[in-house]
């Protein structure tokens, strides 16, 4: 913002010597020129060392004097790392020159598409694949987490058995002998027990392997199962199909227990899809949820009804029945067995009533989504009623998945575990997982493998699982190994390695491989063997396979998959096998096993930007907490904070009790994956382990748990303390009817003022001119563009301790408020805070045109660009605060102390652990202590593409194209909420968001004149649930 | 007609005891550096000396780790740092003050109490300039905020009132300084002459400047003092409107004021009267001074602190009726916050000290007490020191956007650090006590009867028999 000269030290006197560097540089001197000389002045900035005339004694000893007193400050500087050239050039790796691979990556049994961004050879960031399905260039968080996975400094670096370390032939020969002696019976002893896979190499290798061993048993076990979808399936269509939701097209959504935008299988899918249907206007989706506990699902409902879990299925029988009196519904077989079904108690009538016209409304425009924790009759039925409404094929579309053969996770792991106990398992192959920690408590899984006399854990770290085997072997990670997959929509793509194995990984084909004997062990060649196919000539199959690993699909999708149809006599049949349990209450509390957002089953708990991330909905760091409603903690006396016992039976588990808003009553909610034990240095003793309270025969709900507290409180950390907007015109919404009368509500409220300016204004009608627009009304609240943010931006992790001191550093913080019904409820009240509503904020810094964090800065350490941007100069930063302290936005973060000397792997690491600085972006400072740091819109990439795009056309250069360039949490985003771009491109996209009606200017009315601009949320309530 | 005729229907007083002589002050003030130091005197020099070496170990290591060894956080970026900054620079104020305007004012009963409150400020403005120049994130870039010519062409920022402040307390501390050797140059040409030992002689010798008490020395002498007590009177005003300046040109609500220069300066002189009347009534009690800081003068102080703390007060509720009246509703949130929120516990002390305390003053009965003198003075520090808590704390974590809301938690180094600090001041003052004059011997004696040169002559009826023999009496400019 200032407009000063740089200081100028009086030039040489025309006798005094001249200083040269070639004879180039000494003609241009001597010559009489003055263009010529201009040139040289600026091409040596020769005077600033010039001092043989112009400087008299005085002015030199000022100077001097002051330099010498000041320059003693310097003495306590970090100390300098030498890096190191490459002596000889590798082939293919050019220096400072960005690489993508594509490749997949497994989330839940869906194939993610991504494409990693590789810094010689380092892959640092990861985006999705433009060209999948799955993806269409976004990520969830935790593909964008993967990488620090890869990364993670405590995984096991070498084979071990018994903690000892060993070399991987001695692994693999202690393999080989306990598989001769399991060959003489034909692996009658031998049992394998894998994570549910949707690779077809995988589920060919397996067939390999019980070919070589006929008597041998898989087993399929992961602790966030989505066998209820299967089972589900097979009870309706009598055949393994899952559905795929295509929710652009559905006008209606009725989520059942289902957190279809965060935790389930084809998150991005159906973000994408739902954004799209969120648009304002005529063609706007509705969205209704049941569930028990707040997801990011039920925020983003228009109508959001709080049910205890098992209370689901009554209610959509009632919902069924409704459909079938009131709106001629055919639902076959099934109609009888719901014509008269009940709503749970307290469910209002509207909820049946409303919601069956609306969906009756929308045939073929609706879709019933039904959540992995709800079980296969509830699954069936909405297929029934899918199918009936016309929504198959339209909204809902049914495609095979790659592996048919999977059988109920908790009756597979219960027979493994019954097997194990009865010592008919000789030998146990465990792929991946973790199941001493996750297996359900009443199985004592761990118990049972110390007596299975050889067993092997693939695993990436040496965890609860390897430290109870016989042998452990470090396990691959997906960016290390080769593999393939299957996306839900059908999409098969291969997974490409992007490093060798930093730790002598294996992936869980490669030990297949050993298993089945296969003739060659390595991943590439048993990818390629799968979908090589029968008398393809090689070279074709060279061109195929190169087309698959360069765009990252391998087979498309199928177009229209055939539509399967209901069996409505069993699906009927099952219904009625359903036993009505006792009602819940105070003496009968329901718990919820929840897939946590963030370390879903717990296989992420030692990645620190997960933990550090705070939860979706609850804002806590680096914990988990039973959520209890609050009328619930009312009427039990709980208060934040408190730590409460959970007995079952005789198993119990102690955790923090949190009073979540929306919880249903008498229904606690427990995540799973966490309290950790050898996760590593992040991960262990972090939250609590809920999985002892599990059972096999019930993984997702059970009642019947009794509640006691202990006395005893604990200390959460949260990232927001604060959840009411106090009136203020933070994340600004209204439902569709009031912006269709008035559509410029928005900018009503915070008007930019008519003030005349203090100093000169810049101007930037020239050259680019960057802007943002975050819609709120798409937005979901996922956190992805949070960890997208930091993964680019090398931001520190500070740990649960700094959280809680309020100095945690994300650039990027998604701000959740709860909007209660009642407009004046307190805290207290527990009637206006039991079933609110909630608004996401995304907030990083907006770049106010006139920011008040320059003015104020004593040094200029931050200052304003040419093209907009309030830039930190971290070399010039000294770190007053004082910026900080006068951002009306509160985002910029400061690094107190040297968080990556002082962070989460210290004391055993005195430094920036190697693998971990192997993931830092290179673009990106690492910031020291004591400097200030914000949101730069990725400065980064800006200056990356105007390179790129000033060398194109042949050197001739143009302007950076619309939609070429993208920030990082941007680019991230499933919803698409986030758009950047150059607003004096009147046609981009943003310069049109810019004007949308729908615009506003966050914290307008203080003049700061953001280029960040939100677009006001909608909500599309049905007016009937009104009133 | 003389300044000095004093003015008995207002019922003023002496301002040194009666048969006080030349002799008798000399001796008094000078024997203090001369006699070996009380036990007391040790005692305090010790354990203020311990308190200096806890808060060199608390920047030693807040210097090792960073910032975050304090309890700053995002929202609360300045806390304890800045509070005890702009406490002590406040309390500096009240020396240049009383040294300063009151001269320029012709108030005599200053001469007792001026030196006193002019070594206050310089200490108090050392412990000050301490605090920005710990607080930042990276000190051995500190000098980036002086302007110095260097090869990048960057030159600190203008616009930022911080920068402002650098210049404001470092010329406030340069010119203090100068003013208070000014003064101290007669006295210790005194005790050059008092000397015993050579060690004594060179030393005060030296820092006596050649003084012989010629008359060109007095002239040049009061000229150069009138002189910086004029150019010190608008300081007094400039340094805490600038240091006001650091909040009131921020956008943040409880900041963005324009009380807030008035409103600085009058808590300034508020919280100055009474550090000096706090370290006042030790030293008098300590160093038997009864006789020349008499009551009259505890009198006229504890009066300009309840002016003060009036002025104060009113500023308090101003504030809370512009909150209100701005309709702003930040604004207004803030006030309210202060007074019910998390923070109202500090708020209350604040009122509590500042405003409620000193209002025992309107009972001359009260204001004459000595105990309870010392007690109010210790409230009004006390509440001086919340004042800047509330006015930083509580604005910053609760401004714009309720998601940020946050909570400040100070650590033990910060308590460490701001007892270190005052430590600091204590072993500083000491060290005064003990080797320099505390009370001008000089300008105490120009009160003296016998520096008026018509002592003794009969000029006017009203002076009939009364002020002879006796000492001068506090004044007005009115006097007739």
């Amino acid at each position: 913002m200032t407009h000063r000269k740089p200081y100028e030290f009086e030039g040489p006197a025309p006798d005094a010597a001249v200083y040269w560097t070639s004879l180039d540089d000494f003609t241009l001197q001597q010559s009489s020129d003055p263009a010529a000389r201009d040139h040289l002045a600026e091409e040596i900035p020769r005077t600033a060392l010039d001092f043989s005339d112009g400087v008299s004694r005085r002015g030199f000893m000022t100077l001097m004097g002051a330099a010498v007193a000041l320059a003693t400050l310097e003495g306590c500087r970090r100390p300098v790392d030498k890096i190191m050239p490459y002596a000889r050039m590798p082939e293919d790796v050019a220096v400072n020159v960005t690489s993508y691979y594509a490749t997949v990556i497994d989330r839940r049994g869906e194939s993610l598409g991504l494409l990693v961004e590789s810094h010689e050879g380092r892959p640092t960031k990861i985006e999705g694949n433009p060209d999948h399905s799955a993806s269409h260039g976004k990520t969830d968080l935790l593909a964008q987490a993967a990488v620090l996975d890869l990364y993670d400094p405590d995984r096991a670096r070498q084979p071990s058995t018994r903690g000892e370390d060993k070399r991987y032939a001695d692994a693999e020969a202690a393999l080989q002998t306990v598989l001769q002696a399991q060959a003489a019976n034909g692996g009658g002893g031998l049992r394998v027990l894998a994570q549910p896979t949707n690779s077809p190499t995988f589920v060919r290798l397996r067939q390999a392997v019980l070919r070589r061993f006929p008597n041998a048993r898989f087993h399929t076990w992961s602790a966030a199962s989505t066998s209820n979808d299967r089972e589900g399936a097979k009870l309706a269509f009598g055949q393994v199909v899952l559905p795929v939701l295509s929710l652009e097209r559905a006008r209606v959504i009725v989520s059942l227990d289902s957190d279809f935008l965060q935790t389930e299988t084809g998150a991005v899918r159906n973000t994408r899809g739902f954004a799209m249907g969120r648009r304002p206007g005529e063609e706007m989706s509705r969205l209704y949820v049941v569930e028990p506990s707040y997801t990011i699902t039920g925020a983003n409902a228009d109508h959001r009804l709080r049910l205890a879990a098992r209370e689901v299925e009554l209610y959509l029988q009632a919902l069924a029945g409704q459909l079938v009196r009131a709106h001629s519904l055919d639902l076959g077989e099934i109609s009888a067995a719901v014509r008269n079904a009940q709503a749970p108690q307290g469910v209002p009538a509207k909820w049946v009533e409303a919601v069956a016209s609306d969906l009756a409304a929308h045939r073929g425009g609706s879709a019933l989504v039904v959540g992995s924790r709800q079980p296969a009759t509830v699954h069936a039925l909405a297929h029934a009623i899918n199918q009936a409404l016309g929504n198959a094929g339209q909204t809902v579309r049914y495609i095979a998945p790659a592996d048919r053969d999977e059988v109920d996770h908790g009756t597979d792991i219960a027979a493994l575990a019954e097997a194990m106990g009865a010592g008919q398992v000789q030998a146990l192959v465990i792929l991946g997982g973790n199941p001493v920690y996750d297996a359900p408590g009443d199985l004592a899984f761990g118990e049972k493998l110390g007596r299975v006399p050889a067993s092997f854990v693939l695993s990436s770290h040496r965890d609860e699982t390897a430290e109870r085997a016989t042998w452990h072997i470090p396990r691959a990670h997906e960016l290390e190994a080769w593999g393939d997959g299957q996306s839900l929509d059908g999409t098969v793509s291969i997974q490409q390695p992007l490093i060798q194995p930093l730790f002598q990984g294996r992936s869980e084909i490669e030990i297949l491989a050993l298993l089945a004997d296969a003739p060659s062990p390595r991943g590439h060649d048993l990818v390629q063997e799968t979908h090589r196919g029968a008398g393809v000539p090689a070279v074709i199959f060279n061109r195929a396979w190169r087309r698959a690993l360069n765009r990252g699909v391998h087979v498309e999708a199928p177009n229209n998959p055939a539509l399967p149809s209901i069996q409505g006599g069993a699906v009927a049949q099952r219904m009625a096998q359903r036993q009505a349990g006792s009602p819940i209450g105070r003496s009968n509390l329901e718990v919820n096993f929840l897939v946590d957002a963030k370390v879903l089953d717990g296989r992420h708990a030692n990645n620190a930007w997960l933990q550090e991330l705070p939860d979706p909905v609850t804002k806590i760091t680096w914990d988990n907490a039973a959520y209890v409603s609050p009328a619930t903690a009312e009427a039990l006396s709980i208060g934040n904070g408190d730590m409460i016992r959970l007995t079952k039976g005789s198993r119990s588990v102690e955790l923090v009790a949190w009073i979540l808003p929306g919880q249903a009553d008498w229904s606690i909610g427990l995540s799973l994956g966490w309290g950790r034990t050898k996760a590593g240095r992040v991960g262990n003793r972090k939250g609590f382990d809920v999985t002892p309270l599990r059972s096999a025969g019930a993984l997702w709900f059970t009642d019947g748990v009794a509640l006691t507290k202990t006395g005893a409180t604990y200390p959460l950390s949260q990232t927001q303390d604060h959840f009411r907007m106090e009136g203020r015109p933070m994340a600004v919404e209204a439902t569709l009817a009031e912006f269709s009368e008035t559509p410029n509500f928005a900018a009503r409220r915070s008007p930019t003022p008519r003030t005349l300016p203090l100093w000169r204004e810049v101007d930037y009608s020239t050259g680019y001119r960057w802007g943002m627009t975050i819609d709120l009304a798409t937005c979901t609240g996922c956190n992805t563009c949070v960890v997208a943010c930091q993964s680019e931006n090398n931001i520190p992790v500070v740990g649960k301790e700094q959280v809680s001191r309020g100095r945690e550093m994300h650039w990027l913080r998604i701000d959740r408020y709860f909007v209660s019904p009642k407009s004046h409820g307190s805290d207290r009240d527990v009637e206006a805070t039991s079933d609110p509503a909630v608004a996401f904020q995304p907030l990083a810094c907006v770049q106010c045109e006139e920011a008040p964090c320059e003015n104020v800065c004593p040094v200029n350490a931050t200052v304003h660009s040419p093209e907009g941007l309030n830039d930190m100069s971290y070399n010039r930063c000294i770190g007053t605060r004082y910026c900080a302290n006068n951002c009306p936005y509160k985002v910029r973060r400061f690094n107190y102390l040297n968080w990556h000397n002082d962070g989460v792997y210290q004391p055993e690491d005195a430094d920036v652990p190697e693998t971990v600085r192997m993931q830092m972006n290179p673009n990106v400072t690492v910031r020291f202590r004591g400097v200030m740091e914000k949101c730069t819109y990725c400065v980064q990439r800006i200056q990356g593409r105007k390179i790129e795009a000033r060398r194109a056309d042949n050197g001739r250069g143009r302007h950076i194209r619309d939609g070429e360039l993208m920030t990082a949490c941007q680019q991230a985003c499933p919803a698409d909420a986030i758009v950047f771009g150059d607003l004096n491109d009147r046609e981009s996209r943003i310069a049109h968001l810019h004007r949308d009606d729908r615009r506003y200017a966050l914290l307008g009315e203080i003049g700061t004149q953001p280029r960040t601009l939100y677009l006001a949320k909608i909500r599309n309530p049905n007016p009937e649930m009104l009133g | 007609m003389s300044f000095d005729a004093p003015i008995k229907a207002i019922g003023e007083k002496d301002l040194v005891a009666p048969k006080s002589t030349f002799k008798s002050i000399t001796e008094a003030v000078s024997r203090v550096t001369e006699n070996p130091a009380p036990k007391g005197w040790w005692i305090a020099f010790l354990t203020a000396f311990s308190f200096t070496g806890v808060l060199l170990g608390s920047i030693g290591y807040l210097f090792w780790r960073g910032v975050g060894v304090w309890g700053n956080n995002s929202p609360v970026a300045w806390a304890w740092d800045i509070t005890n900054f702009v406490w002590w620079v406040g309390i500096g104020h009240a020396g240049t003050l009383i040294s300063a305007v009151l001269f320029l004012f012709r108030q005599k009963w200053r001469t007792s109490i001026n030196r006193f409150a002019e070594a206050m400020t310089i200490f108090a403005v050392i412990c000050a300039l301490i605090f920005p120049g710990i607080h930042v994130g990276r000190i051995w870039h500190a000098y980036y905020l002086a302007p110095i010519p260097n090869q990048m062409g960057i030159w600190p920022n203008f616009k930022s009132p911080l920068l402002w402040d650098v210049f404001a307390v470092s010329t406030y501390f340069t010119v203090s300084l100068l003013f208070w050797f000014v003064g101290l140059v007669p006295d210790l040409a005194t005790l050059r002459d008092r000397a015993k030992n050579s060690l004594r002689r060179m030393v005060y010798g030296f820092l006596a400047l050649g003084w012989r008490g010629s008359n060109r020395h007095w002239q040049n002498y009061e000229r150069a003092y009138m002189i910086l007590a004029a150019l010190s009177t608008p300081l007094v005003l400039s340094v805490h409107s600038v240091v006001s300046f650091d909040f009131a040109t921020s956008v943040e609500p409880g900041w963005h004021t324009t009380i807030f220069p008035p409103y600085f300066v009058a808590g300034a002189v508020f919280s100055g009267f009474a550090m000096v009347m706090t370290l006042l009534l030790i030293a008098r009690s300590v160093f038997k001074l009864t006789d020349l800081v008499t009551m009259t003068h505890v009198e006229l102080m504890n009066k300009i602190m309840l002016a003060t703390g009036s002025l104060v007060g009113y500023a308090y509720a101003m504030e809370f009726f512009v909150a209100w009246y701005s309709g702003n509703e930040y604004e207004r949130y803030v006030f309210i916050n202060r007074a019910t929120g998390p923070y109202a516990w500090a708020y209350w002390i604040m009122i509590t000290c500042n405003v409620i305390s000193p209002q025992l003053f309107w009972s001359k009965r009260l204001r004459t007490n000595i105990p309870l003198s010392f007690v109010v003075s210790i409230f009004i520090n006390i509440g001086m020191w919340f004042e800047r808590f509330v006015i930083i704390v509580t604005s910053l974590h609760r401004d714009f956007i309720p998601s940020s809301w946050g909570y400040f938690h100070p650590t033990l180094i910060d308590i460490t650090t701001y007892m270190g600090s005052l430590g600091l001041f204590f072993t500083l003052f000491l060290l005064f006590l003990r080797w320099v004059p505390m009370i001008a011997i000089a300008e105490l004696k120009s009160i003296l009867p016998e520096a008026d040169p018509h002592f003794g002559e009969h000029h006017d009826e009203a002076h009939e028999g009364d002020s002879h023999g006796e000492p001068a009496l506090a004044t007005s400019a009115e006097g007739h």
